[in-house]
């Protein structure tokens, strides 16, 4: 399987008459670009916006961000979700880089949306502070979960999906800047140069927790509750293959973006047949049931025996509950004599002093740590807010409240904030991006 | 100009050795001891005002009284940093910096810094509570470790930023936070090294260590129930309804025992729940959802079991530390030990 990611680096964007890109310069018709969204009748309003690092905005509720592509040979981004099925992983598919696609609610958030600041100290938080974002704020009339805390917001991240598909056809026909390749050659065919390095194999735990359909990843569009673990290409994730959901308290989250430039999967190409032999991807799944768990963490242990993998890493997109499939996980796997190192963040507690983690175990002992949720941020007022700042207090975010006997409520009168790390939009990176650690102190 | 105080023992003190052990506690104007050299490291801008002596054993046995009268000596005093020792190896000597030193942070709000060698079990007793500086096993390290916890200190107040406790130097608290790395290096990459180490069987550092684990081994069968005498100990918050112990409704630090040798079940309107981390309305509505007293005195009634015990033990477990609860559990079993206990059911919520 080879994929081909063509490259256009996006220096700057703009509206207006036609959508188009030449020379770093992503033009956008912005009344095209909205018909687009409203091709759903449940988007009430749409309003679209550019915003770029260093711009004195904040985004709240942000519910989505998505890399705008385009398949060479045509074809759906995100197969099985914005169009039919059919294998992602395989061809060309041209991106535009540096920027992102952001989805916003005009009003309601709920517990797994999240914030962004283009500028000053909150900034530091979010990997799409750094990004030039076409923003798209947005209501609809699904109005069972308008009050609900978890929403499932299927038609703005369907709209967001779209709006990415329009906005990469405009480089279809243009030859990138640049080509990205990757191939991995099947595992029985590899070269004795390759099989005599150690193997590995990354283990995704995406989140799928919601018994009830339309809240989890999906996976070619089927949702992750509703699987097993199994074996999949790196290039598929990297391709479409998987989209975020609409579940994990927001800095947790990995977002379809992250899915796209899985930073984790691009370091492992890096160094497959230099240091070590990629085997590939487990996609594992995160449960309730405590059966369920067992029986993920028994899939994937036999899996990645049976592969011959002499070492694994695992990834899970979520904390608190989670945090017993993603041990489970790695005691299997160490269990099974594979070397193991796991990847996720903490929730320590408003005073640090809590159990990083729900499920310790001894076992567990390499593991890289991206941040802490409960971490309190405090940011003074910005000068725009694009969706609802109100959200943040109301809407029941992760991280933010109405009120607190200590600290007040999460949004002031004059626009200063005080939340959890929980709700930075994607915020503890733990596909790889993170240069946060935690430490004792 | 901010000011501390210092506490040291009869022997730094200048009082004798352990002949003067039982030295009640005493505070002086001025330097006296080691505080002549902490002085000298904290500079000009913090002025150690007073020395605080008291001896070992003092405060050894008469622990309260000693913490009582020496927070009476700091009532009228100002302050806004508090030493103690270095006590080196010393193990009484550590254990007294950290008694008074924990209990002058909980009253006054103050930082609190000493300093103990890694073997003084002072430090596993008290470094969740105050910094505990990495010091050296005798006197002769007095200049150094002084040194260390006066540049900690002038940093401090100064308003520095503060690194992790391994940079710093102390042992660490407990408390873990998000930074980000100085040089950045991106998860990927860390989990590349570590993953590479492992493989190859390098030392590598985990970011999470994971602390030893305390497993309480499981009990043997009780032989024959039916001549048991059986306990109910809840973390689940039923209390009468006046709170009597006054338990907190969340990270409790207090426990309570209610006598129901005359009831035979926990009426609603009399038993509630204090606990903050559950919908408390079933359990109002029925304490004994909580505190099964109803059915317990079914199965005494059966002979299923010998007798219940005429008290149940409440606390709340919800934001409640480990350390906490594994005091308030050693606490409570010496009460049902003492009553001839032979099985507790633990309820929680």
């Amino acid at each position: 399987m080879k994929l081909e990611l063509g490259n256009f680096y996006v220096k700057d964007i703009v509206f207006g008459d036609k959508i188009s890109y030449s020379n770093g310069i992503l033009t956008i018709n912005k009344e095209e670009a909205l018909s687009v969204v409203r091709e759903d009748e449940h988007i009430t309003e749409a309003d679209l916006y550019i915003v770029k690092p260093g711009d004195k905005v904040r985004l709240v509720p942000v519910k989505e961000a998505i890399e705008p592509r385009v398949r060479v040979d045509g074809g759906p981004v995100f197969p099985g979700v914005t169009g039919e099925l059919m294998q992602a992983g395989n061809g060309r598919t041209l991106a535009l880089k540096d920027c992102s696609v952001l989805v916003v609610g005009k009003h309601w958030g709920g517990f797994q949306d999240g914030l962004i600041d283009m500028s000053g100290e909150g900034a530091k938080y979010t990997y799409f502070s750094q990004l030039k974002n076409i923003v798209l704020v947005a209501d609809t009339d699904e109005e069972f979960e308008k009050r609900e805390q978890q929403k499932k917001n299927r038609a703005l991240r369907w709209a967001g999906m779209r709006l990415a598909e329009y906005i990469g056809s405009c480089v279809k026909d243009l030859e990138p800047e640049e080509v990205e390749s990757f191939e991995l050659e099947p595992i029985t065919k590899r070269t004795a140069k390759i099989n005599d390095l150690p193997s590995v194999v990354l283990v995704l735990q995406p989140q799928s927790q919601m018994e009830e359909l339309g809240y989890n990843d999906l996976i070619y569009g089927w949702d992750a509750n509703r699987m097993l673990p199994t074996f999949m290409h790196p290039n598929e994730i990297l391709d479409g293959a998987v989209i975020s959901g609409s579940f994990m308290p927001c800095s947790s989250k990995w977002s379809t973006y992250d899915f796209q430039n899985f930073p984790m999967i691009r370091r492992l190409y890096e160094e497959h047949g230099k240091t070590l032999n990629f085997l590939g991807i487990i996609m594992s799944n995160l449960n309730v049931a405590l059966d369920q768990k067992e029986r993920a963490a028994l899939f994937v242990a036999q899996m990645a025996k049976s592969l011959g993998a002499d070492s694994a890493i695992v990834a899970e997109e979520g904390y608190g509950n989670p945090d017993a499939d993603f041990i489970a996980c790695i005691v299997a796997l160490e269990d099974a004599g594979i070397k193991t190192v796991g990847l996720t963040n903490e929730c320590t507690g408003r005073d640090g002093k809590s159990q990083p983690l729900v499920t310790l175990d001894p076992k567990a002992d390499a593991i890289v740590s991206c941040g802490d949720v409960s971490q309190l941020i405090e940011l003074p007022p910005m000068e725009t807010v694009l969706g609802e700042l109100e959200s943040l207090a109301r809407d029941g975010l992760a991280g933010g409240w109405a009120g607190d006997e200590i600290l007040g409520p999460s949004v002031r009168e004059d626009g200063s904030i005080i939340m959890e790390n929980n709700s930075m939009f994607c915020g503890d990176q733990v596909v790889g991006w993170s240069t946060k650690t935690v430490k004792e102190f | 100009m901010k000011k501390a105080i210092l506490y040291i023992n009869q022997f730094f003190g200048q009082i004798g050795g352990e002949e003067k052990a039982d030295f009640p506690p005493e505070i002086r104007e001025g330097l006296v001891g080691p505080a002549m050299e902490l002085q000298k490291q904290l500079g000009d801008d913090i002025k150690v005002t007073h020395t605080i002596i008291c001896g070992d054993n003092f405060m050894g046995s008469n622990t309260e009284e000693a913490v009582e009268r020496i927070l009476g000596f700091l009532e009228d005093k100002e302050f806004d940093i508090f030493f103690a020792g270095p006590a080196f190896r010393a193990g009484r000597y550590g254990s007294a910096c950290g008694h008074i030193g924990k209990a002058v942070k909980e009253k006054f709000n103050v930082p609190v810094i000493t300093s103990m060698n890694e073997e003084n079990p002072g430090v596993e007793m008290f470094r969740e509570h105050i910094y505990i500086f990495k010091g050296g096993a005798s006197a002769a390290a007095m200049r150094k470790d002084i040194k260390k916890m006066a540049d900690f200190g002038r940093r401090l107040l100064n308003g520095a930023e503060l690194l992790s406790a391994d940079e710093e130097g102390y042992f660490g608290r407990g408390i873990r936070r998000q930074v980000w790395l100085k040089e950045p290096v991106t998860a990927a990459d860390r989990v590349i090294d570590m993953l590479l180490k492992k493989i190859h069987g390098e030392p590598f550092q985990t970011e999470l260590p994971i602390p030893e684990l305390d497993k309480v081994p499981i009990a043997e069968p009780i032989k024959d129930l039916s001549k048991a005498k059986i306990a109910m100990v809840t973390s689940g918050g039923i209390v009468p309804v006046d709170n009597p112990d006054r338990i907190q409704s969340a990270s409790a630090t207090r426990w309570g025992k209610y006598d129901v040798s005359n009831l035979e079940r926990l009426e609603a309107g009399v038993f509630k729940t204090i606990h903050a981390g559950f919908d408390p309305a079933a359990a109002n509505d029925d304490p004994n959802v909580i505190v099964p007293l109803d059915v317990m005195r079914a199965f005494e009634k059966e002979g299923k079991i010998g007798k219940v015990h005429d008290y149940f033990y409440s606390t709340v477990g919800t934001g409640t530390t480990q350390g906490e609860a594994a005091r308030m559990g050693k606490e409570i079993v010496e009460d049902l030990k003492a009553a001839g206990v032979d099985g507790v059911i633990l309820t929680s919520t």
